[in-house]
C-alpha cells in the first residue's frame, strides 16, 4: 500500500510540476480569473446585479409602504456567482483534462509509465489529483474576492452553505475531469479529446432536460444523472447523500475506465 | 544467494515466443537466451519483428504464446516485479520535455521504487555515466538529439537494473554519439544483462557478445558474431571477375575442392558478357590458386580475383535471404553452439 501511494504521489507532483511550466496553464488561469471575476461584479453591482436589485425593491416598498419579504443576499448571491461558475467549467474544464493521457500517448511516455512497477489505476488516481489540485488553486482567488464581499454582509453568510456549495463546485469539477481523463486516454489528439469532453459535459449537464421530456419512470431515471441537477441541490445548501454518490460514481467510473482503456491499448495492433 | 552455485546464469529465457497482430504474426517461435552479464543483439531489418519481441520482454505487450522469463520471473504472470528489475529504452525515447534532465531521472527513479535515500546517489550515477552532468538543469526540450537519447538511456538505469533493454539505442545520432553510447552500453555489460536491438551490422560485432539474427518475426540464428561468420559464410572468399558463361563458371569453381558458395553478385562498370562472382571458401581451405587455374584451364577471361573476408553484413543477407535453403543447418548449429 505504501508503495502505491507513493507511486500516486510521484505521479501526482510530476502532473503539478508540468502545470507551472505550461504556457498553457497560464493562458487557462488568466482567462478564468477575468471571467469569473467579471461575472462576480456583474452579479454583484452589475446594472441587473443583486445588490441594486434588492435597493430598488427597498424603494418600492417604502414607496408604497408594503413591508418588502426580506432577501437573504449572501445567500442569492453565492447561489448565482457558483451557477455562472458551472457554466465557466464546460469551457475550462476540457481544455483542462485533454491533455492528461492523450500528451502522454503522443510522447511516448505512456511506453515508460507501463512498463514501470506502477499499476494504471495508480497512474490515473495521480493524474486525477494533479489537474484536481491545479483546478482548485484556480479557485482560491475567487474564495478570496467572495469573502471581501461577503465580509459585510448582515445578516452574516452561513459558513455551512458556503462550504457545501464550494464542495459541490469541486465535486462537478472532479467528476467531469475524470470522465475528462478518459476520453484524453482514448485517442493521441488533444484536440479531439477536449470537443469529445465538451460533448459529453454538454450532454450531462443537459440530461435531465431529455428526461423532462421523456417523462414517467424512465425519464426520473435518466434525470437522476444529470450533473447540473445535483449540483444545483448543493448549492441551495443542501447536503444530499445520494447526490455526492452520484458524483463519486462519476469520478470512480472515470478512474476505472482510464485504467481499462490503458489496459486495452496494447491488445491494440501497433 | 542461491546464483552462486550455478556456474552461468540465464537472466532472459525466451521460449516460442509468438505475437499475433488479429491475422498477422508479427513474431513465431523466438526462442533465445541471455546469460548474466551478456549483450545480445537482435539485429534484423525493419519491421522484422525485433519492436515486437522487446515489448513483449518489457511487459508492455502481452505475447500470443509462448513464455519470456526475466531473472526467473514470468513476465506477464510477475508483471510489476519484472519491470522493476528491468530498464527500458523503447524506440523514441520516452521523455517529459518541459522537466530538467535531473527532475526527469528523479521521476523515473520514484515511480520505478528507487528508496528515498538511494535517489540522489542513483540519479548522479546515471548522469555520470551518460555524461549528462553539466546538463543536469537544463529543460529537455532544449536539448539536441543525441543529448535525449542519452537521458533516454539514463532513465534505463537509473534504478540500477539486472536486465536493459535497448530499442535501437544509436538511431538518428551522428558517428561521434554512437560511438559514445557504444562505449556506454559495453561498460554497463558484466554487471547489467543487456539486449539490444539493430539494424546496423557494424554495431552487432562491435557492442554485442552473441546475436540474435530475427527475419520475418523468425530467429533464424543465434551465436557470436565470430562463430556465425565462419559458420554461415565460411569465413573468407574471393570475389571474381569473369567473361564467358556465367553458370558453367560457377559449376566449375564448385568442383574444386574447398570452394563452398558460389554466388554471382551484381557489379558496377563491367564489360559486355563480363560477370561477377563471389566464391566462399571452406574453413580453413584456401582454393585460390585452384580457382584461378581452374578458370584458365576451362577458357575463362579472369579480368579481377579479389580476397575478401566475410563480414557481418554477408552473414546477415545470406540468412535473410536465401533463408529457406539455410534456416536448417544454421539453426542446428546455433543450438550445438549453446548446448
Amino acid at each position: 500500500m505504501g508503495v502505491v501511494i507513493a507511486n500516486i504521489i510521484a505521479i501526482y507532483r510530476r502532473e503539478l510540476q508540468s502545470y507551472f511550466v505550461s504556457p498553457l496553464a497560464y493562458a487557462i488561469a488568466g482567462v478564468f480569473w477575468l471571467l469569473s471575476g467579471l461575472f462576480l461584479v456583474l452579479i454583484l453591482i452589475g446594472p441587473e446585479g443583486i445588490l441594486p436589485k434588492v435597493a430598488e425593491l427597498d424603494v418600492q416598498g417604502q414607496q408604497l409602504g408594503i413591508p418588502v419579504p426580506p432577501i437573504d443576499v449572501p445567500y442569492e448571491f453565492i447561489r448565482a456567482f457558483l451557477d455562472r461558475m458551472g457554466w465557466l467549467l464546460l469551457f475550462v474544464l476540457p481544455i483542462l483534462s485533454m491533455g492528461l493521457y492523450a500528451e502522454e500517448r503522443k510522447r511516448g511516455t505512456l511506453e515508460l509509465l507501463a512498463t514501470s512497477p506502477i499499476t494504471n489505476w495508480a497512474v490515473a488516481v495521480g493524474k486525477l489529483l494533479g489537474v484536481l489540485t491545479f483546478f482548485t488553486t484556480l479557485l482560491l482567488p475567487m474564495l478570496v474576492f467572495e469573502a471581501i464581499a461577503l465580509s459585510g454582509a448582515t445578516p452574516p453568510m452561513s459558513p455551512q452553505i458556503f462550504l457545501v456549495a464550494h464542495l459541490a463546485l469541486i465535486l462537478l469539477a472532479a467528476a467531469i475531469l475524470s470522465l475528462g481523463m478518459f476520453i484524453s486516454s482514448l485517442t493521441e489528439s488533444t484536440i479531439l479529446s477536449a470537443v469529445l469532453t465538451f460533448a459529453v459535459i454538454l450532454f450531462l449537464l443537459f440530461i435531465d432536460l431529455i428526461a423532462k421530456g421523456i417523462g414517467g419512470s424512465v425519464g426520473e431515471a435518466i434525470g437522476y444523472f444529470s450533473l447540473l441537477k445535483h449540483y444545483n441541490t448543493f448549492l441551495q445548501g443542501i447536503f444530499d447523500t445520494s447526490s455526492l454518490v452520484l458524483f463519486a460514481s462519476y469520478i470512480i467510473l472515470g478512474i476505472f475506465l482510464t485504467a481499462q482503456s490503458i489496459d486495452a491499448l496494447r491488445f491494440q495492433r501497433h | 544467494m542461491i546464483w552462486y552455485l550455478k556456474s552461468v546464469e540465464q537472466m532472459i529465457e525466451v521460449e516460442h515466443l509468438s505475437k499475433m497482430y488479429g491475422s498477422t504474426p508479427a513474431i513465431t517461435d523466438v526462442t533465445f537466451n541471455v546469460e548474466q552479464g551478456e549483450i545480445l543483439g537482435l539485429l534484423g531489418s525493419n519491421g522484422a519483428g525485433k519492436t515486437t519481441t522487446m515489448r513483449i520482454l518489457a511487459g508492455y505487450l502481452p505475447a500470443t504464446n509462448g513464455t519470456a522469463r526475466i531473472a526467473n520471473l514470468d513476465v506477464h504472470e510477475d508483471s510489476l516485479s519484472v519491470r522493476q528489475k528491468i530498464g527500458y529504452l523503447p524506440e523514441t525515447p520516452p521523455l517529459y520535455p518541459e522537466m530538467t534532465v535531473e527532475g526527469f531521472l528523479f521521476f523515473v527513479a520514484r515511480i520505478k521504487g528507487v528508496p528515498a535515500g538511494d535517489r540522489k546517489t542513483k540519479v548522479t550515477a546515471a548522469m555520470e555515466r551518460c555524461n549528462l552532468l553539466d546538463k543536469r538543469h537544463v529543460i529537455i526540450r532544449k536539448l539536441s538529439k543525441g543529448y535525449r537519447q542519452r537521458v533516454g538511456i539514463a532513465q534505463a538505469i537509473v534504478h540500477d537494473p539486472p536486465a536493459i533493454i535497448l530499442d535501437e539505442p544509436t538511431v538518428g545520432l551522428d558517428p561521434r554519439q554512437i560511438i559514445e553510447v557504444r562505449n556506454l552500453i559495453k561498460s554497463l555489460a558484466g554487471t547489467h544483462t543487456i539486449i539490444l536491438s539493430t539494424h546496423i551490422l557494424p554495431e552487432v560485432s562491435m557492442t554485442c557478445n552473441r546475436v540474435a539474427i530475427i527475419n520475418k518475426g523468425k530467429v533464424v540464428a543465434t551465436s557470436t558474431p565470430e562463430n556465425l561468420i565462419t559458420q554461415v559464410t565460411g569465413g573468407s572468399g574471393y570475389i571474381l571477375e569473369i567473361e564467358g558463361d556465367v553458370n558453367l563458371a560457377k559449376q566449375v569453381l564448385q568442383n574444386i575442392p574447398g570452394v563452398g558458395l558460389v554466388e554471382s553478385i551484381p557489379s558496377v562498370g563491367m564489360r559486355v558478357g563480363g560477370a561477377c562472382l563471389r566464391v566462399i571458401s571452406q574453413t580453413g581451405e584456401e582454393p585460390g590458386a585452384n580457382i584461378a587455374s581452374a578458370l584458365m584451364r576451362t577458357g575463362f577471361n579472369l579480368y579481377e580475383m579479389r580476397r575478401v573476408n566475410a563480414t557481418l553484413e554477408d552473414v546477415f543477407l545470406q540468412l535473410t535471404t536465401t533463408e529457406e535453403h539455410l534456416e536448417p543447418e544454421v539453426q542446428q548449429e546455433a543450438k550445438e553452439e549453446e548446448n
